[in-house]
């Protein structure tokens, strides 16, 4: 009957979005390192410990008034509470139990509750375990009354902050990448005091029985002395004790800039990880951005533009100087060959990147990331450059949906000018929205006021706005002259007076910035009205 | 027939070469050596190799006699620079168009004289954000104005004693009558600037204002003949 019940309720926890929903509630407040609640609570419960410790230095000398008892109280209870429920998001206790009921199930064997208790005990023993947790239980301990001998434990408060500070862990990852060197410094430096504490105990003992009178005090001067420090309460005497310190102090200098060296080459191999994990972490904040991939001249002139529409992208680029560049420039910047699948996979091609920017000045190049981008994400937008005509072709068949060619476009711009200057600039001034003049395109929504209506009667001229032409995919529109196929749909040009609009056609205007503005909004709000109504 | 001379051998000047209409231009191609001269001559241009830093020798090739155009089109801005500043010298009404490199070298090639500056690497990058920013618009224009398709921005010049002379531009109803979409007007009265056609001041049409229209060619062909009917 229990067994039942509890299968019952694994299975309710496992279909129940609440559940599902509150308890990523608590993974981004607690564990997501990307997101945006866990640093806001990461920097209240700093506050909190240092609170606390605060309070642990004046107690002291101090007794501690009512208020300040319940405080503690209170942040016992918080750390408490922080500590199950990392507890509880460490693994999914359901997932457990219905893993080996449908196995029972289907081999036909008996359901034993003992062995998946004693399944999921072991995984929360393992949480106990975990550095980071032991250090949790250590900062709440002392509080309570029968264990108050622990106390001083309550210093570990000091360690929870590793768990809220990335710094710090970055550094006892650095620490930890350099085990190697830091082991071998430590058996030659215990060698070093071995020697030392040996000798001098040795030289100094009979004679200066006062100050060094065991090993432990000869240990303690040769440390004092290696790392330089030299308080000069035990200072040698003997010819020999003097002898053994020289040496000491000139091998302790050749220790303490290896021991620097090494922490300094550690945390300089890693700078350029760390920057790029921050390019990560700020990209995964976005909703939508764009991947530039090529810094040349092409690339820059991209990223000014949408820099100047504040439109987010990151650029890679494997040229260290064109990467640099963009640095200096504040940009995102991603030091590595964009045509590996695991670039783009950390850049986020499969998750937010919008679209993908082929811009090197190399073809082959060219080509290989499209096909990379293509491959990784069938949906996203490519668009990609050809220096050659010959390889627009391939690029479109490695998947490119536009192909730019600077010199043809650069060649097309001089043919207009020279031939029609005025209609060149009409046209150039429309791209590049000056005086404010733009070309916009404007959807009929579904039961918008101008779904279904002629074109006649909607007065264009009064909302200042010229009328160019239509682009639709339905294909009502098909024995309308002045059509021309574009992609799989079709721009009607200057459609006629009894042009009928359909919902989800496109109508491109030319027109203010503002008047296309109102015009959108007009259709927008009457769009909710009439849902509303509906 | 305006005569074009195009300096320096690459993708743009055959580009260029090729997208001007042959009948209104004639070009004639400069090399640097024979083989940059015969790769262009099998295209079917007249060609004609000379050293651009002798003055002597570009009047021979007719700058500052019958040469209406230049294009500057070498892959250096220094070469660029000098043979503006060596043309301008020689012809004060020479069109002189060139292209740049560096986008620092553009202010120095218009102290040397040139008339229109064109830096590839700059509109190829706002093109790509177009497409990336406006894709519906930018592709319209790419496959019909820009591209294959019948439909062209053109500018007509309104002729001496035109039958459109004193009409108000409002007035010309070019959408309903002649399938052409007036984009706007230069009204010469009021300076060289282009009025778009939409929500700004009515004009009255003279002789010598521009009208830019867009529409198929053919609807452009007959509306010029019929504008410039006297």
């Amino acid at each position: 009957m229990l067994t039942r019940l509890i299968i019952y309720f694994a299975y309710f926890l496992k279909s129940s979005p609440y559940y599902r929903n509150t308890k990523l509630f608590f993974y981004n407040l607690l564990e997501n390192p990307d997101s945006r609640i866990k640093s806001y609570f990461d920097i209240f419960m700093i506050c909190l410990v240092l609170l606390s410790v605060f309070l642990l230095i004046y107690e002291v000398d101090t007794e501690l008034t009512r208020t300040e008892i319940l405080f503690e109280h209170v942040l016992v209870v918080l750390f408490i509470i922080e500590y199950l429920l990392r507890a509880w998001l460490f693994n999914d206790v359901h997932k457990i139990i219905l893993e080996h009921y449908e196995k029972a199930e289907y081999l036909n064997s008996p359901f034993r509750l003992g062995e998946v208790v004693r399944l999921i005990l072991a995984k929360k023993i393992e949480y106990i375990f975990t550095p980071l947790a032991v250090i949790d239980l250590l900062a709440i301990l002392p509080s309570y009354r029968p264990l108050s001998v622990l106390r001083v434990l309550l210093i570990f408060r000091l360690f929870k902050l590793f768990r809220y500070f990335k710094s710090l862990n970055l550094f006892t990852e650095v620490l930890d990448s350099k085990r190697f060197e830091l082991y071998n410094l430590a058996v030659f430096l215990g060698f070093l005091v071995f020697i030392g504490s040996t000798g001098i105990y040795f030289f100094e003992h009979p004679t200066n029985g006062e100050q060094v009178s065991n090993l432990f005090d000869a240990a303690y001067w040769s440390i004092i002395t290696v790392s330089s420090v030299g308080f000069g309460d035990i200072a040698p005497h003997t010819p020999g004790g003097r002898l053994v310190a020289m040496a000491l102090i000139l091998t302790g200098l050749g220790v303490i800039s290896f021991f620097i060296s090494i922490i300094v080459s550690a945390f300089s191999d890693r700078m350029h990880d760390l920057r790029e994990n921050r390019t990560y972490t700020e990209l995964k904040r976005y909703k939508s951005f764009v991947i530039i991939c090529g810094f040349g001249r092409v690339g820059r002139h991209i990223a000014k533009q949408l820099e100047k529409h504040q439109q987010h992208f990151v650029v890679i680029d494997s040229k260290e100087v064109n990467a640099s560049k963009a640095r200096r420039l504040g940009y995102h910047v991603i030091h590595a060959d964009a045509s590996k699948n695991e670039v783009l996979i950390n850049a986020g091609i499969k998750n937010k990147a919008a679209a993908v920017l082929c811009t090197t000045g190399d073809d082959v190049v060219n080509v290989y990331i499209t096909l990379t981008s293509r491959h990784l994400n069938p949906s996203i937008r490519i668009i990609s450059r050809a220096n050659n005509q010959d390889n627009v072709k391939k690029l479109y068949q490695a998947g490119a949906d536009n192909v730019i060619q600077p010199f043809e476009i650069a060649a097309m711009v001089v043919a207009e000018y020279i031939g029609q200057p005025v209609a060149f600039e009409a046209i150039l001034g429309i791209i590049r929205e000056e005086k404010q003049f733009i070309i916009e395109t404007l959807c009929v929504d579904t039961g918008s006021i101008i779904d279904g209506l002629k074109i006649s009667e909607i007065d264009f001229n009064r909302r200042k706005l010229m009328l160019v032409g239509v682009i639709s995919a339905n294909p009502v529109h098909r024995k309308h002259k002045n059509s021309y196929k574009v992609k799989n749909q079709h721009f009607y040009f200057n459609p006629e007076q009894f042009f009928v609009l359909r919902a989800d056609d496109l109508l491109v205007v030319l027109g203010r910035d503002v008047a296309i503005d109102y015009f959108r909004d007009q259709i927008e709000k009457s769009r909710l009205k009439n849902g509303r109504e509906r | 027939m305006k005569r074009i001379a195009v300096f320096g051998y690459s993708i743009m000047s055959l580009e260029v070469m090729s997208r001007l209409n042959e009948d209104q231009y004639s070009f004639v191609f400069i090399g640097k050596d024979e083989n940059e001269a015969s790769s262009v001559a099998e295209q079917g241009f007249e060609t004609k190799i000379i050293d651009f830093r002798n003055d002597d020798a570009l009047k021979s090739i007719g700058i500052g006699a019958d040469v209406d155009i230049l294009f500057c089109f070498y892959p250096r801005d220094s070469d660029n620079v000098f043979l503006t500043l060596s043309a301008r010298a020689i012809d004060k009404a020479l069109t002189i168009v060139a292209i740049v490199d560096d986008p620092e070298s553009a202010e120095k090639l218009l102290a040397a004289g040139a008339n229109k500056i064109i830096d590839p690497y700059e509109i190829c990058g706002r093109k790509t954000h177009d497409m990336l920013a406006k894709p519906d618009i930018t592709n319209i224009l790419d496959h019909t104005v820009f591209g294959r398709h019948d439909l062209h921005m053109a500018q007509i010049e309104i002729p001496e004693g035109s039958c459109l002379e004193n009409t108000r531009s409002c007035d010309l109803r070019l959408d309903q009558k002649h399938n052409l979409i007036l984009i706007g007007v230069v009204d010469r009265e009021s300076g060289e600037a282009l009025h778009f056609a939409v929500g700004e001041k009515e004009c009255t049409l003279n002789a010598g204002d521009v009208l830019v229209v867009l529409g198929p060619s053919r609807e452009i062909r007959y509306f010029k003949e019929e504008v410039e009917t006297v």
